[in-house]
């Protein structure tokens, strides 16, 4: 189960942040996705695998900590899409297909003529299609 | 990498993995040594730590080598044994506390900057009791028996020279009921190196008994190993000794004592050489002797190619043993506990590849025999080893992690193991920069036990700071996990250092959630230790969170106010933000010249004013030439940009505050803070380097009581204002601060009281500055009005005008008399008034003497009116600057009242501004001369809307044909027409119906319409023919369309009328040129308002016919059917019973009784003049053409064709509705109010005793025209 999604600007800004639990545990899941910045950083400052990967968007992941996994992309306008799973066998395909959605969705968000440019995403419209496209990542890897 | 001995692991392992002494002494030894406030093992630690020891040593291989730091480990027999658990957790909770005492003054200053935080090194940023607390956990698993390098090595048995039978106390405390388990158990030989000292105390004397004792003693055990140390030779106890001697070697508390007061010189250096040769004559070739038998006992039984075969064999067969626990159990005199000795000492003696050997071989033995501890065991040595060689880190890495999985594997009983290990193998990583490894080994450490966890994970932080790239993020992470363990251990000053450590990563973060969390548990914290200063710094941070929930913020509020409450103190918080001031909306408004006689004109755009007033007030150039008059007219240059204000008039500022939360904050005292300089000159100096208050440097103070303002209240007056805020909501606070005395004010803030307990306040100037900065690029001038510098002159006269009763909502064309009333409240009295009125068409003035007149009967027709006086009056419209008489200079007490003509000339919302000019008699001012400014909004809603449609007359050639048609717009009003001229001598208006036929109708309802017929004719050109006398019997230009005499005629030729029909007519002509020869006509109407009422008491029902009103049909082919429909309301309280009858023919025998009876045949269309009606309706417009001609028979052109009559009943208060149809056979246009309404009440329950209700009545059907032409 997808537990955090969060877009985090360029200049490592959260630009959108939004949690699947029940539980209250918001504020953890903020620092694991700060935390995870951390990772990425380091991945892009030095990439030690070039080629193949050199243009890749997706990060892959970032870091297991003690009960989630913790997935990075890394679009080109250095915009991190973040996604904290509580599921501890993944496929990548799976991941990979998320965040292009994701992605999708994000770009369709931001091409709103009325969202500011580095300013928090506060469409309605995104928010669904994110809890949709959630959703039906639980699905997809279930089947 | 430098040396692997001179790392912080290195040392590490120098000092502690070394031989260990056990020492046994009797209590006389132990008081002797006391008298310096020493033990035994404390006195000699100093001389066992050797740095340049150099020994030789040759352990298994030939080549010797040389020592040079040794040391000595020293612990009573007692303490040789695993250490109590619970004791070792009650001391490292007190290193953690002590340090956290220590470094409680360094919570005061401010979080570091995250940069400098980076450029620091490292010693400087981690704090050194770490070092403490790291050893304190290590030392707690000691002397466990898996391990060889804790076994003593060697014995130190001590007895004092006074004991009684020293020699047999020597072989006591040897006993083996008070020796260590160790010994007991097996697990180590008990046959180890003793030494004998013999302890005299100089104090005591009898040196020959000691000497005589050692004699004896050296013939008992040997005469190596007895030795004879005399202390306290000192006698005084005054010998001063560097305070570093046993310093370090001494953690007690109480470091008052002077330590070893009774030790001199020779003492000491007694000491030195004791400890010296018990280490390199004794300990050492012991060592020595030991590696060499056990290595030739090992290589014996194990080396070699079938020793090796050989133990895998043995070892199979062991396999079916049982396990035990710990693994098997291994004894001093097993070849294993053997090969471990031998790892543990060649390490102690730097022999690290003879130690590395020893370590492989034995851990794939106990490996087999699945002797997880002691495997775990070789493998932390093996890693360590590895490390000291400085050879394969990889190796070294992989031993770590084995040992410390192994001994996490074994469950709670390896725990302190694995933290150990952890600790060795994080220090190992750190030695080699991989500190994001070492900081992964930190997280791993952190087990169940909190407070270690606490620290460990601070730790870890650090290490995610050295790292390279710099891991900030994390390193906050673990710290606010770090913290958040601390506070759980009530280590709140150990948590606040974290939490501050983290802060300095979010601090310039927009990850606000993160952010708020940590500054209001620091806020929090602080506030638990008493520091409230640090607290409310802190939680005001997160005052202002309208992203959180409110859940979250009602408690950030709630707790902020304890907190404040706990102090006890007023705080005055420089930059509160709660509420927000939004800045760009302040608005200061200030009088200067211009005075408003309203809010709402203050607000009016100033270049609206201006171009009123343009010609009224005297231009800048007229000023500039009175440079000869006077010179303190002139004003210091310095105020050219600063404005004027008057003492005694309010400056008002606004300002809107903004609640941010979604819960209610309630304010109180919102009031400005002012500064004024009474003197020109002061201020002159003082705004050349602006240096206000020093509140900038300061953002918190507490004030213990409002002293200053005391001060100030002299000098001007402040408003105050309390609010209370809704969640989100914004309020426009208006403040206002009074000057009393001349010279300069400054406003400089605002200052308010959050919830009656924090003082807000919020500086003007240093903010709005700011913001102009970045303004100023772009809009170089900036409006003088932003300026919060004044310059107080002294009072001056300032009029109140107000105009009484204005209206808010008028009716359009609704002629009215105001009243202009302009009040001096200051003695000085004022001249030269003038006044302005933007809109004449709408406001003009009148003549004083209409004030003493009563409206409306003075504009009726006077027997004497002058024709004369309309010229004048024309003139004066053409200027719309009035100047008042030169008698009307008003002093104070007696108001001025000037009457005003009002009237409604447009439908619409219109604004009103007047302004009045005046002058003081008091040349001597700044300022000789205001404006008063008056603004009004008004809503003109429509009313009559009149047409007039003229055409020539056909038969004579100097008359017209008039139609107006009136229509009343109005929803609810009533109007009666009253009059209609025309204005102009050459006119003449004649009605063309009956006067008595149409005055009855001119009462119009709400919606309805009239048409009337006149005639007009030109006099001028008639008046060569006919006499003067028809001019004067005929009347002029009036017609009056209401019953009485003709006395109640107005006068058009008067000035409202005159006046306004000069503005109406310069408004149109501006609209549409060229538009020659027209004549004006002025209708003059009176509301009757409330005759509907009258209507509806007389009939529970109305109704409306609803239907085309114009219908084209062919004729030819058929007639024409069609539908209308007939909306019935019932407007009494009971239900009424309905019968709607259609006639066809017109119903005159009702005409008695009906309501509207007056009017029942007149209603509708009427023929006046046959001849003319046709030509001119065919001339006009052609709408209504085809008029039928007069009905004379009894037939009607049209019947009703649906059902002649429908009953039905009526709910109260209940409309239905009815269809009806008409043929029609022929066009025209037609009446159809041939239907009558009977209506009887059905439920008449409600009889009242006052008298009998109408039940019962019949209604005369309503005109309703339609108008069917011909299908072309």
């Amino acid at each position: 189960m997808i537990v955090c999604v969060a877009v985090v600007g360029h200049q490592n800004n959260p630009l959108y942040i939004q949690s699947f639990t029940e539980s209250d545990d918001v504020l953890k899941l903020h620092h694991i996705v700060h935390c995870s910045l951390d990772v990425v950083d380091e991945r892009v400052n030095n990439p030690k695998k070039s080629g193949p990967t050199l243009n890749e968007t997706f990060l892959g992941l970032l870091y297991p900590t003690e009960n989630y996994k913790v997935y990075g992309y890394l679009t080109n306008t250095k915009v991190k899409f973040i996604l904290v799973t509580t599921d501890l066998d993944v496929r990548d395909a799976d991941v990979r297909n998320f965040f292009r959605s994701f992605h999708a969705a994000y770009v369709d968000a931001v091409s709103n003529p009325f969202h500011v440019p580095g300013k928090k995403i506060t469409s309605k419209v995104f928010a669904k299609r994110v809890s949709g496209i959630v959703q039906t990542f639980g699905l997809s890897s279930a089947g | 990498m430098a040396d692997p001995a001179n790392t912080k692991l290195g040392r590490m392992l120098l000092d502690e993995i070394t031989p260990v002494v056990m020492v046994l002494r009797t209590p006389l030894v132990e008081e002797s040594c006391r008298k310096n406030g020493l033990s035994l093992i404390e006195m000699l630690a100093p001389f066992s730590n050797f740095n340049n020891i150099d020994v030789p040593v040759r352990t298994a291989s030939d080549q010797p080598y040389r020592l040079r730091k040794f040391r000595l480990r020293l612990f009573y027999g007692s303490e040789v044994r695993q250490p109590n658990i619970e004791a070792a957790k009650e001391r490292l909770k007190q290193v953690i506390t002590f340090s956290g005492d220590k470094d409680i003054s360094e919570l005061c200053s401010d979080p570091p900057d995250i940069e400098s935080l980076i450029a620091t090194s490292k010693q400087e940023l981690v704090p050194s009791w770490f070092q403490n607390f790291n050893k304190e956990l290590i030392d707690v698993v000691a002397f466990s028996e898996h391990e060889a390098f804790d076994h003593p090595v060697a014995c130190l048995v001590a007895v004092s020279s006074k004991d009684k039978d020293p020699i047999d106390k020597f072989v006591d405390l040897f006993n083996t009921n008070q020796l260590p388990p160790l010994l007991n158990d097996g697990a180590m030989d008990p046959k180890i190196l003793k030494y004998f000292l013999l302890v005299h105390d100089n104090q005591d004397g009898m040196l020959e008994k000691a000497s005589g004792i050692l004699t004896e003693m050296r013939s008992t055990f040997g005469a190596n190993d007895c030795r004879l140390l005399c202390i306290n030779t000192s006698a005084d106890g005054t010998e001063e000794h560097q305070g570093t001697l046993w310093a370090s070697y001494k953690n007690s508390i109480s470091n008052n004592k002077q330590y070893g007061c009774f030790l001199n010189a020779d003492d000491i250096e007694e000491l030195r050489s004791t400890m010296h040769d018990f280490s390199s004559k004794h300990i050492i070739p012991h060592m020595e002797l030991k590696i060499r038998v056990l290595n030739q006992q090992i290589s014996a039984t194990r080396r070699g190619f079938r020793n090796q075969i050989r133990n895998l064999w043995w070892r199979k067969g062991k396999d079916d043993a049982p396990e035990n626990a710990n693994g098997p159990m291994y004894t001093f005199s097993s070849i294993e506990s053997q090969i471990r000795v031998l790892g543990d000492y060649a390490f102690m003696l730097r022999d690290y590849e003879l130690a590395l050997s020893n370590y492989r071989l034995i851990s794939t033995d106990y490996k087999l025999d699945k002797a997880w501890k002691h495997y775990a065991g070789v493998q932390e040595m093996m890693g360590l080893t590895y490390f000291m060689l400085d050879q394969s880190r990889k190796d070294a890495e992989y031993c770590m992690e084995n040992a410390f999985t192994t001994y996490l594997k074994m469950g709670p009983s390896g725990g302190r193991n694995a933290t150990r290990c952890g600790i060795w193998w994080a220090e190992m990583l750190k030695a080699r920069d991989e500190f994001k490894d070492a900081a992964g080994v930190y997280f791993r450490i952190s087990g169940e036990e909190p407070l270690h966890s606490a620290v460990m994970l601070e730790q870890a932080s650090y290490c995610f700071l050295l790292s390279t790239p710099t891991m900030l993020r994390k390193y906050g992470f673990h710290l606010v996990l770090s913290g958040d363990l601390y506070r759980k251990c009530d280590q709140t000053k150990h948590a606040i250092r974290t939490y501050r450590g983290a802060l300095s990563v979010f601090k310039g973060t927009t990850w606000s959630r993160i952010r708020d969390h940590v500054h209001f548990h620091i806020g929090r914290w602080y506030a638990s230790l008493g520091m409230f200063d640090e607290a409310i710094k802190h939680v005001l941070e997160v005052l202002a969170c309208g992203h959180q929930t409110k859940a979250t913020q009602e408690l950030f509020l709630r707790d902020f106010f304890q907190i404040i409450q706990e102090t006890g103190k007023t705080y005055e918080v420089l930059r509160l933000q709660l509420p927000v001031i939004n800045f760009p909306l302040i608005k200061v408004v200030f009088e200067d010249h211009r005075t408003y006689a309203s809010t709402a004109a203050a607000s009016v755009r100033e270049s609206l004013w201006q171009s009123l007033e343009e010609d009224m007030i005297p231009s800048l150039s007229v000023m500039k030439t009175n440079w000869l008059e006077s010179q303190q007219k002139v004003l210091p240059k310095k105020y050219k940009e600063s404005n004027v204000c008057v003492a005694g008039e309010a400056i008002k500022v606004e300002i809107s505050f903004r609640n941010p939360l979604q819960i209610p904050i309630s304010i109180s005292n919102v009031s400005l803070i002012c500064k004024h300089s009474a003197e020109f000159d002061e201020t002159e100096s003082d705004a050349n380097g602006f240096s206000i208050d020093h509140q900038n440097d300061k953002e918190l103070r507490a004030v213990s009581n409002s002293g200053e303002f005391s001060l100030d209240t002299s000098l001007f007056t402040l408003s105050e204002i309390d609010i209370s805020m809704r969640g989100g909501e914004t309020i426009l606070v208006q403040l206002t601060v009074t000057p009393k005395i001349e010279g300069s004010l400054k406003v400089v803030g605002v200052r308010w009281k959050l919830s009656g307990s924090v003082v807000g306040i919020c500086n003007f100037n240093s903010d709005i500055i700011r913001k102009k900065v970045t303004k100023r690029k772009k809009k170089p001038k900036q409006p003088v009005k932003d300026n919060l510098q004044f310059l107080v002159i002294k009072s001056l006269p300032r009029l109140e005008g107000v105009v009484d009763n204005f209206p808010k909502t008028v009716y359009a064309g609704d002629l009215r008399r105001l009243t202009l009333e302009l009040r001096n409240p200051s003695k000085i009295s004022v001249k030269n008034l003038k006044m302005k009125i933007s809109h004449p068409r709408y406001l003009i003035i009148a003549d004083q003497e209409v004030m003493n007149s009563e409206f409306p009967t003075c504009l009726r027709k006077q027997e004497s009116s002058s024709e004369s006086c309309t010229q004048v009056d024309a003139a004066r419209a053409a200027s719309s600057l009035f100047v008042f008489p030169e008698t009307t200079a008003i002093s104070s007490e007696t108001p001025l009242k000037w009457p005003l003509w009002f009237r409604a000339a447009a439908a619409g919302s219109i604004s009103l501004y007047i302004t009045v000019y005046y002058e003081m008699e008091d040349e001597s001012s700044v300022i000789t001369y205001r404006t008063l400014r008056m603004h009004y909004n008004l809503e003109v809603l429509p009313s009559l809307e009149v047409s007039f449609q003229t055409s020539p007359c056909s038969s004579k050639l100097q008359e017209f044909l008039v139609r107006m048609d009136v229509i009343n717009r109005t929803s609810s009003e009533t109007f009666q027409i009253h009059q209609l001229s025309c204005v102009g001598d050459q006119w003449e208006l004649v009605l063309l119906q009956p006067m008595e036929s149409v005055s009855s109708l001119k009462l119009l309802m709400a919606g309805q319409a009239l048409s009337c017929f006149f005639k007009l004719k030109n006099r001028r050109t008639r008046q060569s023919t006919e006499e003067n006398t028809f001019l004067a019997t005929s009347g002029r230009a009036d017609v009056k369309l209401v019953d009485g005499d003709s006395t109640g005629l107005y006068d058009t030729y008067i000035s409202p009328f005159i006046l306004f029909h000069h503005h109406e007519r310069v408004h149109q002509e501006k609209q549409e040129q060229g538009h020659g020869g027209t004549v004006d006509f002025i209708l003059i109407s009176e509301s009757r308002s409330g005759s509907d009422a009258g209507v509806a008491s007389k009939s529970p029902i109305w109704w409306l016919i609803d239907g085309p009103r114009s219908v084209r049909h062919d004729f030819s082919a058929a007639f024409c059917e069609i539908n209308l429909s007939m909306t019935v309301y019932n407007s009494s309280e009971d239900v009424v019973s309905v019968r709607v009858l259609t006639l066809d023919y017109t119903p005159a025998i009702n005409s008695a009784t009906s309501a509207a009876s007056g009017s029942g045949n007149e209603v509708g269309w009427h023929d006046i003049s046959h001849v003319s009606e046709i030509k001119v309706t065919s001339d006009v417009t052609g709408v209504r053409a085809g008029k039928a001609p007069p009905s004379t028979d009894s037939v009607s052109p049209f019947i009703w064709s649906g059902t002649s009559s429908t009953r039905l009943n009526l709910e109260p208060l209940s409309s239905a509705q009815v269809p009806l149809q008409i043929c029609v056979f022929s066009p025209g246009t037609f009446d159809l109010s041939n239907y009558i309404l009977y209506w009887n009440l059905v439920s008449s329950g409600g009889h009242d005793a006052d008298g009998p209700k109408v039940s019962s009545g019949t209604c005369q059907g309503h005109s309703y025209h339609i108008a069917v032409l011909q299908k072309e």
